[in-house]
């Protein structure tokens, strides 16, 4: 009895590092943030276009197509950085892509966009955050995938890399 | 040629802790292990000087200067720099790790040379590990070409005197807790419990752990109070929680080792208590230093690293704990012992420390077994170790006052009540006064304020009627400290008083008795910093001038980052603590001022806390003739 109850630190010791291993190798990331919104309905909004400078209603958009949604400002490095992967997937069909331009001059964005290149169907101005506060937005760039039933599939927090861009491509590939 | 340098002397320290093992191993030539030991100590003491060096001179053509350190960064900075990184702070560790190894060696003579080199076989072990994982996965010694002009800076969060030190001062607490690790698997190995007083030696080094994790950890609350500007010393983090955890297995430690000694018993018990200790100070450091934990801690994510730490923390604790499953039946023993006992009471509270270090260890890694179970994110903090953790320690304090005036084995328990009595007196007397002055109706606070003074009623009359030296002075002033620490817990923590508001130039806004103006805001430079600081006027309720706070909010253009400096005005009984946060002219600012009361007895009591454990840790090497 007592000798089996020695062995219980060790048994212990090994469960705790267990997990800790697994958690090692598989690939996470800490700060990773999940959504609650994924598998519900995207969350209605109203604004103005950058580009068309009309009110847009959410329902507008969303008509039976899959739908990226990326949160972004030119005052935002990495977001500069995730354009080149953005404008690639804006030469997918069967995917129209909305940018939200938080907290931004719409000037500087439309400086930015003829420089950089324009991926978005349309441009909607988030001049005070609200869409974003609406959408769990964590920080930006951030970029949400909504399906042609208008359910959120995926969100991404920071900016696009080369391994999300293939996961982003073979989710919308899958969709299809 | 630093590089070439700093790498050498690592390689060196590799080879005389191979020498070490092998030497101490043979026990044939003491002079050989020597050689080993002092080799040890001076080529790592030389590689952490050298980095030291290219911090102070800005050598940029190291990786790790150049990442974490800048010119225009103060002297202090400079070298307290060396330990703000992953890097340096490995050689910190090193060098720790193997003064200890020198005050081991130090003890050896003949009687006790068998058990004194299979601890310094076993160290040599550790210290072998820590090196081979800092010269391949983290190697301070990297180099960058061709050499920038300027470093990307330091956190300004981590430019702090208080922070500079607290590092050191923890690395001394859980290094400190590898010697006793080598010393308790030396103890099972050679298994000759009833020959050989191993518990003697033991106790200095787990003194010593203990009291520098004390100071270390009471450092960087205070850091965290009054740089963080949230008006709170202990945010349950989990880099917070694995410094804490090994100090609470360290306080069971220390009392079981008193039984020991005086009763001969609980020998298995000390013995796993310091294998646990030491494995949950590297357990820390792997959480801290994997980034599988995000916290103000974490310096860098690197999966190879947490891997490799993790691998040698399972080397080390399943080999010990194995160790220990095998050989310890021999260190029980069947002496069963009074409740009302010295050794009664002391068990209880050891019982008590590891449950609350269970509870605390469960609280940090919970979400992790969560998510590598079910993928879920939960983060678990105040409100859960509020409920768990405070309920077992409260009863802990209680016996914590009763033990010291128990005598060993049985005793009528009438005796004690008179013992008690005076004690109780004056309990129920501060009680009072307290009760008073803070007129409050928390059920938390009045158990925070009875307990407390009765601890420090105890103790400052044990301290004044002391006449055979029945007890230890160094105990009664450390009991003390933790009176004293109860007491400015309960006060910060129960009768906290916090306003956050809107304020322009002029306003005025009152707190408790304390009447404070928003005088003027002004522009200010700092060798590496520009900030604006606010002037607050406080007075008191007769319009007298108490004090002006000039609370700041930095900008620190090298590496980008703004930090608060928060003003603090303390005296016996509170602080009034201002925070300054975002705003302008025309819309004012955000203020938050906090009034804190008895957080000053905290510090106090940490601080006796120490003084107590250095008296002790003096008396108990001298009974070692050190």
């Amino acid at each position: 009895m007592k000798k089996k109850i020695l062995l219980f630190p060790f048994l212990v010791f090994v469960l705790v590092l267990s997990i800790f291993f697994y958690l090692l190798l598989i690939e996470r990331n800490p700060s990773k943030i999940p959504s609650n919104l994924i598998n519900k309905s995207f969350p209605v909004f109203e604004a103005e276009s950058l580009i068309t400078n009309k009110k847009v209603v959410s329902s507008d958009i969303f008509e039976n197509k899959i739908i990226l949604i990326n949160f972004f400002a030119t005052w935002c490095k990495p977001c500069r950085d995730e354009h080149d992967f953005i404008m690639q997937l804006s030469n997918k069909k069967n995917l129209k892509i909305f940018g939200i331009n938080y907290k931004d001059n719409s000037k500087k964005t439309q400086v930015w966009l003829e420089d950089l290149g324009n991926p978005y169907s349309d441009v909607l101005i988030d001049k005070n955050g609200k869409i974003a506060i609406d959408w769990g937005v964590y920080g930006i760039p951030e970029t949400f995938i909504v399906n042609s039933k208008g359910i959120i599939k995926y969100r991404h927090t920071g900016p696009i890399t080369k391994k999300i861009y293939k996961k982003i491509y073979a989710l919308i590939e899958e969709a299809n | 040629m630093t590089s070439f340098a700093g790498n050498l002397t690592l390689l060196i320290s590799l080879f005389f802790s191979i020498s070490q093992f092998i030497t101490s191993k043979k026990n044939k030539n003491l002079k050989a292990v020597s050689y080993s030991v002092v080799g040890l100590l001076i080529s790592s003491f030389l590689s952490f000087f050298i980095l030291t060096y290219s911090h102070v001179v800005s050598d940029f053509s190291l990786l790790n200067v150049f990442q974490n350190s800048h010119t225009t960064k103060p002297l202090l900075y400079k070298i307290s720099g060396v330990w703000g990184n992953h890097e340096g702070s490995m050689l910190l560790w090193i060098l720790v790790l193997t003064l200890f190894n020198f005050f081991i060696f130090k003890l050896i003579d003949k009687k006790n040379s068998i058990f004194i080199l299979k601890t310094l076989e076993i160290q040599a072990l550790i210290t072998f590990g820590f090196l081979f994982f800092t010269f391949f996965t983290s190697n301070p010694f990297e180099t960058i070409y061709p050499p920038p002009s300027n470093g990307l800076g330091f956190n300004p969060i981590l430019q702090d005197p208080a922070l500079a030190i607290h590092p050191p001062l923890l690395y001394i607490g859980y290094v400190g807790f590898s010697a006793t690790f080598s010393m308790s698997v030396a103890a099972l190995i050679l298994n000759n419990s009833e020959s050989f007083p191993w518990h003697l030696y033991l106790k200095p080094f787990v003194i010593a752990a203990w009291t520098f994790l004390t100071l270390g950890i009471a450092l960087g609350s205070i850091w965290a109070y009054y740089e963080l500007g949230w008006g709170g010393w202990w945010f349950w983090d989990p880099v917070e929680n694995a410094s804490f955890m090994p100090w609470l297995l360290g306080t069971a430690l220390l009392h079981s080792l008193i039984i020991v000694e005086k009763r001969k018993s609980l020998k298995a018990w000390v013995l796993l208590l310091s294998i646990l200790s030491f494995l949950l100070s590297v357990i820390g450091t792997f959480l801290v230093r994997s980034g599988i934990l995000t916290s103000v801690h974490t310096f860098a994510l690197d999966p190879s690293r947490g891997i490799y730490i993790l691998a040698f923390i399972a080397l080390l604790g399943s080999y010990s704990l194995i160790l220990f499953k095998k050989k310890s039946g021999k260190y029980f023993n069947n002496y069963y012992f009074s409740f009302f006992s010295k050794e009664g009471s002391i068990l209880i509270n050891n019982i008590l420390m590891v449950v609350v270090c269970g509870t605390v260890l469960l609280g940090t890694i919970y979400p992790l077994i969560l998510e590598a179970f079910t993928g879920d994110k939960v983060s678990v903090g105040e409100p859960y170790y509020n409920s768990t953790v405070v309920p077992i320690i409260l009863p802990a304090i209680l016996i914590m006052g009763i033990g010291p005036l128990l005598a060993w084995g049985k005793q009528e328990k009438f005796k004690i009540f008179k013992k008690a009595l005076p004690s109780i007196l004056l309990t129920s007397l501060t009680s009072i006064c307290f009760f008073l002055f803070f007129k409050t109706d928390s059920i938390l606070g009045i158990a925070g304020i009875i307990l407390g003074s009765w601890i420090i009623s105890n103790n400052l009359l044990l301290i004044l009627i002391r006449k055979n030296k029945s007890h230890s002075l160094g105990m009664l002033i450390s009991h003390l400290g933790v009176g004293l620490l109860i007491l400015g817990i309960t006060g910060s923590s129960v009768w906290q008083e916090e306003k956050i508001i809107r304020m322009t130039i002029q306003d005025e806004v009152k707190i408790k008795n304390y009447n404070i103006l928003f005088k003027e805001i002004n522009e200010i430079k700092g060798p590496n910093y520009v900030a604006i600081r606010g002037s607050f006027f406080i007075n008191d309720k007769k319009e007298k001038l108490i004090t002006i706070l000039k609370p700041e909010n930095r900008f620190y253009p090298i590496t980008n980052n703004f930090t608060t400096e928060a003003s603090i005005h303390t005296n016996l009984l509170r602080d009034l603590y201002i925070v300054l946060g975002d705003g302008n002219f025309n819309d004012g600012w955000v203020v938050r001022i906090y009034l804190n009361p008895l957080v000053v007895w905290i510090w106090i009591g940490a601080l006796l806390i120490f003084l107590g454990g250095v008296i002790s840790m003096k008396i108990n090497l001298k009974k070692l003739r050190f």
